[in-house]
């Protein structure tokens, strides 16, 4: 692994150079919240923690179309565009290399695969704010699943690379770039020892998986499904949810069938509903209760690690308060201010 | 193959859903191109009432007894009947007041007894209260992709399915920060999707006008915006533009049983 660093002044023309490669991304304020957005360098926020919407869509869009049909034949032309994607905190790199791991292990998906070798991953080191829980997932810091990746220590730079094409891109920004040193070094570890000391929010996600599982029958589903609006905000905020729906449409404009792919949750009413109209998850309760067992169980078995990174987007997100923290503190019997408490009490 | 032949009529409102028909612009001479279009009043006077259709596209509330005559000949000749627009798919901003709050708002409006003389009015209902409906397309008024889309499916001979998730799937594709979560009162959870969360892009709350999701858990939200500070009265108002009486009723007993 070879480590580089630049000068803090530096950082905007080294993204530019970068640029090389492809259309530059980067975190930019939108409201009160961020959003990976085209900008220039000097528009990204550095303090951006959380974007509304994680990287996922950079590998596959909320809506696109996968197939045209015309004349008795069919192509696709999916060609996502090259693109260097800046500011991936650990949490968001864990996330795509669960994503990665989804969509290449048992059938492994085209229009992902081109994404993926379309895109730059250029990482950012970053201080939690209270919503943070990456330390208890065990994904605060990154070793593999990017291209570069930065770190913050003031006045310079640190850059790891990560990967070949990583590497290569180093050619179109090699003047800015120095070798580090051993003080570098030094410094990194202290930023981290002040890094890992600055997490607020406390939650313990140690029996995870068999919590859950001895769970399975728990009234706390039924209370959370009460709350429940069910509009699918926490899965399309989660860097891991990978669910998606086709549709087929004509297009009477240019005389040719489409399927479009689109983002979709298992907590909406259909998700589970097969021909004939039978619903497996009728009940809220039971959507909720999936989408908890899936991400701290049974991807767990699969893949080894939980789907959950500790971004906190569902914590900032659902307007009712069910999220992983919330769903966790419940489960071990620990209080939460959720809706559905707050509703219980009332119905009592 | 034979161009399929439809019709494009309005009931009870606004005209506004036939209009954004007519604001294809673009599209109009393809939509005329793979349809053979038999009747649409609206455009053009030349129409013709005798011949079958194969497709019906209605706008409107059942509002009064001419509406549901008319509706059942439409029914009668047509093979799939498309309700379009909230009116026609929910009963429309009318379908407000019924029952005997229905009779007590037409008096104030029309005075005595028999001051419409015509037809005689009818509490405002959709269309699938009185005959079958094949397939909808919400929204107030519809919107020009939607139709394209719902139009082209049709030319093909495919039953379009009523989508059945909410407004929030959409506004979150659209990367938007969350309005009911910034102390609005977004009935997006409640609102089925299709619109491409026009309104919250805009920073304008949903007011539901695509109509409900199966199974709403409007009591959630509801007691959601209740903790938030909001009075029963400014609650029921907005879920009642497009809600119906007999939601806003129940919606008004389960607030006032949390004020004990």
């Amino acid at each position: 692994m070879r480590l580089f660093k630049i000068k803090r002044e530096n950082l905007i023309p080294f993204l530019r150079g970068l640029e090389g490669f492809g259309e530059l991304w980067g975190p930019v304020k939108k409201g009160e919240s961020f959003v990976y957005a085209r900008a220039k360098p000097e528009d990204f926020d550095m303090t951006a923690l959380r974007t509304i919407i994680p990287a996922k869509k950079f590998f596959l869009p909320s809506k696109f179309t996968s197939l045209k049909f015309k004349d008795n034949r069919w192509e696709d032309d999916y060609r996502p565009r090259k693109r260097v994607i800046f500011g991936l905190h650990p949490c968001e790199i864990h996330a795509l290399n669960i994503y990665h791991k989804f969509y290449t292990r048992l059938y492994p998906d085209p229009y992902y695969l081109r994404a993926k070798a379309a895109t730059l991953v250029v990482g950012l080191s970053c201080i939690p704010d209270e919503h943070c829980f990456c330390y208890a997932t065990g994904t605060s810091t990154v070793n593999e699943g990017f291209d570069l990746f930065l770190t913050d220590l003031g006045d310079r730079f640190l850059v790891w690379v990560g990967s070949p094409r990583g590497e290569d891109s180093l050619k179109l920004v090699e003047k800015f770039l120095q070798e580090a040193s051993q003080e570098d070094i030094h410094k990194y570890v202290s930023w981290r020892k002040k890094r890992d000391a600055s997490f607020r929010l406390k939650i313990d996600l140690d029996g995870m998986p068999e919590i859950v599982s001895f769970s399975y029958d728990s009234p706390i589903w039924e209370k959370m499904g009460k709350a429940c609006l069910s509009c699918g905000t926490c899965t399309m905020v989660c860097p891991t949810c990978t669910c998606f729906d086709l549709e087929d449409e004509y297009d009477l404009r240019r005389d040719e069938m489409k399927r479009e792919r689109f983002w979709y949750s298992c907590v909406f009413r259909e998700y589970s509903m097969v021909a004939g109209g039978h619903n497996f998850r009728e009940a809220r309760s039971e959507r909720l209760k999936l989408w908890y067992t899936h991400k701290l169980v049974g991807f767990m078995s699969e893949y080894g690690s939980p789907a959950c990174t500790g971004c906190g987007r569902c914590v900032v997100s659902c307007p009712v308060g069910i999220n992983v923290v919330s769903v966790v503190k419940a489960l071990k019997n620990e209080e939460t201010a959720a809706l559905w408490v707050k509703m219980e009490v009332e119905n009592a | 193959m034979a161009k399929p032949k439809i019709g494009i009529y309005g009931l009870t409102g606004c005209a506004g859903d036939q209009l954004n028909i007519l604001n294809c612009e673009d599209e109009l001479l393809k939509i005329f191109d793979i349809f053979e279009i038999k009747s649409f009043v609206m455009a053009s006077s030349a129409a013709d009432e005798e011949s079958s259709l194969d497709v019906a596209f209605v706008e409107g509330s059942v509002s009064t007894e001419k509406d549901l005559e008319h509706l059942k000949e439409i029914r009668k000749k047509a093979k799939i009947l498309v309700a379009i627009g909230h009116c026609a798919v929910y009963g429309g901003v009318q379908a407000m007041f019924m029952g005997q709050e229905w009779e007590k708002m037409y008096r104030r409006v029309y005075g005595k007894k028999n001051a419409v003389t015509l037809t005689k009015p009818l509490p405002p209902k959709p269309l699938a209260a009185y005959v079958k409906v094949d397939a909808v397309l919400p929204g107030c008024p519809i919107e020009k992709e939607p139709f394209l889309k719902l139009a082209g499916l049709l030319a093909k001979g495919v039953i379009p399915r009523h989508p059945d998730f909410p407004v929030c799937a959409e506004c979150k594709w659209k990367e938007n920060e969350c309005l009911l979560l910034k102390g609005e009162i977004c009935l997006g959870p409640l609102t089925n999707s299709g619109c491409g969360a026009i309104c919250p892009s805009l920073n304008i709350p949903c007011i539901g006008c695509w109509g409900p999701i199966e199974k709403e858990n409007w009591e959630a939200e509801a007691f959601l915006l209740k903790e938030k500070g909001f009075s029963t009265g400014d609650i029921v108002k907005r879920f009642s533009i497009f809600g119906g009486q007999e939601r806003a009723e129940k919606l008004k007993k389960f607030l006032e049983s949390k004020e004990g």
